[in-house]
């Protein structure tokens, strides 16, 4: 019996590896030069469904179906992390992917979506389509008057140079910010893409106020949006837009904008891609480097 | 008096065991009340035997991570397996005493190293290493299973080591009487003899090569698709989880504890073959 389970077993095995020598093979043809200097298939590489990057990724490209579902193709290989996906793309010629503009790196190369570049100045004026929204989400009128002191903060001129300090791109052109020398305790958590910045504006704002502190929680937008629903914790942050049954019981807040730079590997010569052929790509449409002019 | 400290002691024993029972207890309770209605609301067929996941869709098909799961495994068993036993046969029947005092160790610090460790090292090694080969992204069942093959090693070489130790002498020395090489009686004689110590060993590791996580989400590619060779990238149901926990709300969170239901009874089921393994031996 057991030996007949292992046979059954190594034969499986056996004709997986032989249906792989069949379907592995790239078409690759070196002969038709490309506007990439990449030949081969496409490693279209993801975010994981429900991340804030992916939901504002594939809204902004429209990569969605007819009822404006996300319609990123099923062979996308799918990571959860940002520096999985900055190694995966630096470790693989045929790679793409896409990260937030603050957490992009040396060891890949952004391509400019129709001609324009990713950076904080073309963000700001609209013309990098590819952008998204940081929301604080909270409950209003139930704030604590330190947490609404440190939302004031951010708002001001001097957290707004923060964020623009950061990478990010600031939104609002508030008045100076003047220390009314609080105490007191604020939690604050959700997006993994807001914290890096909402953790440098928490340690300059500890400055001004020695004795308000403040715990920061990474647990992604949706978490931190449902926590603060239940006033499990203050401030929620979130790095998409609220859903319409979130804004029933918070107030969003946008704190600043965040471009999301489209990558390729470094060996990738092509600097500008239009938002059709990355549309094409995430949808699975086009899949080999040699249909790209 | 010192009835008393012992009827304290009895029962802080006892408070002891309760803990570990309690999260048990507990924890099959949150999994199965929080998924089992999920699985009711898509419909058993559609969850088990769906081959698409498409959450923002309302598509929860498992089917192709239950598949993943399986390969993943059947792989790590068949890279690992064979080179843990191997192994073992040499620690315990070739090894030098000096030398067995430096690999010893080393294999046990091959199972005290962090997962994502692993995972970090095997995606900046093996991942390049197998795309220069397949010319494939090198993420996938192949890099999963090599990952794994390595992970277990240190669980199928330790119990494979002591139930070979655990043979009587007289096996491989009655072998050897009988005009058998050295090989031929370790091989027919002494490896057959630990059998049962050793198919443990081999379920234990099939429970973590399932279970494992972390090193898996990094290296696996992730695809919620049905394989179709042996170096295209599969999501197991651990990764499943691990992935979409965080930003899941609604029924695409109740459909993640429910992949957890399935693990859950994929866990169980070796678990159970453990222990009619062990019964069995005990009997013996």
């Amino acid at each position: 019996m057991k030996k007949l389970i292992c046979t059954v077993m190594a034969g499986a095995m056996l004709a997986l590896s032989f249906a792989g020598c069949g379907s592995s093979s790239s078409s690759a043809n070196s002969d038709s030069p490309s506007g990439t200097g990449i030949t081969g298939a496409i490693t279209v590489v993801s975010r994981e469904d429900g991340s804030g990057t992916r939901g504002a990724f594939t809204e902004l490209l429209g990569i969605v179906d007819d009822q404006k579902n996300d319609a990123t193709t099923e062979t996308a290989e799918i990571t959860n992390s940002t520096s999985v996906m900055i190694s995966t793309v630096a470790g693989n010629n045929n790679a793409i992917g896409y990260v937030s503009l603050g957490s992009l790196s040396d060891t890949v190369k952004a391509v400019k979506v129709d001609g324009v570049e990713c950076n904080a100045n073309n963000v700001k004026s609209g013309e990098y389509k590819v952008a998204r929204p940081f929301n604080l989400a909270y409950c209003d009128g139930e704030l604590s008057e330190a947490a609404q002191d440190l939302i004031d903060y951010i708002m001001s001129s001097d957290g707004q140079a923060i964020v623009e300090k950061e990478g990010y791109i600031p939104i609002a052109s508030g008045s100076e910010y003047k220390s009314k020398n609080l105490d007191g305790k604020i939690t604050v958590a959700g997006s993994t893409s807001v914290a890096p910045l909402m953790n440098v504006i928490a340690d300059e704002y500890k400055k001004l106020n020695p004795n308000v502190s403040i715990e920061i929680q990474e647990s992604g937008s949706t978490t931190g949006i449902q926590s603060a629903t239940e006033k499990a914790v203050d401030i929620g942050m979130s790095s998409r837009e609220l859903k319409d049954e979130e804004t029933k019981t918070l107030t969003a807040k946008q704190i600043a904008m965040d471009g999301i730079a489209v990558i390729v590997n470094q060996s990738n010569t092509t600097d500008d891609l239009t938002s059709d052929i990355i549309k094409s790509i995430y949808l699975g449409n086009t899949t080999v480097w040699d249909e790209i002019q | 008096m010192s009835n008393l400290k012992e009827v304290f002691m009895k029962i802080l024993f006892l408070l002891c065991a309760c803990i570990s029972i309690l999260a048990v207890a507990v924890i099959c309770i949150f999994i199965f009340a929080n998924g089992v209605p999920a699985i009711g609301e898509i419909g058993f067929m559609d969850f088990i035997f769906g081959t698409h996941w498409k959450p923002s869709s309302g598509e929860f098909g498992i089917f192709p991570m239950i598949v993943a799961s399986i390969y993943v495994t059947a792989g790590a068993i068949i890279i690992g397996v064979p080179i843990g036993i191997l192994t073992a046969v040499f620690l315990a029947k070739y090894c030098p005493k000096k030398l067995y005092k430096f690999i010893k160790p080393l294999i046990n610090l091959l199972a005290s190293i962090p997962s994502v460790v692993y995972g970090f090292f095997c995606l900046v090694v093996v991942v390049p290493v197998i795309q220069q080969l397949t010319h494939t992204s090198g993420k996938g069942i192949l890099t999963a299973s090599i990952l794994l093959g390595i992970m277990i090693l240190p669980t199928v070489i330790n119990t494979s080591e002591a139930s070979i130790r655990a043979v009587p002498d007289m096996y491989y020395e009655g072998a050897l009487a009988l005009g058998a090489t050295k090989e031929r009686s370790l091989l027919k004689t002494v490896v057959p003899a630990a059998k049962s110590g050793i198919m443990s060993g081999i379920i234990l590791s099939i429970g973590r090569a399932v279970g494992e996580t972390t090193a898996v989400v990094m290296i696996a590619g992730n695809q919620a698709v049905m394989p179709n060779s042996i170096t295209s990238g599969v999501r197991t149901l651990t990764s499943n989880i691990v992935m979409e926990m965080a930003y899941a709300t609604g029924l695409h969170r109740s459909a993640l504890i429910a992949t957890a239901v399935v693990l859950f009874v994929f866990i169980l089921i070796i678990n159970i073959c453990f222990s009619i393994l062990v019964r069995k031996k005990e009997k013996q």
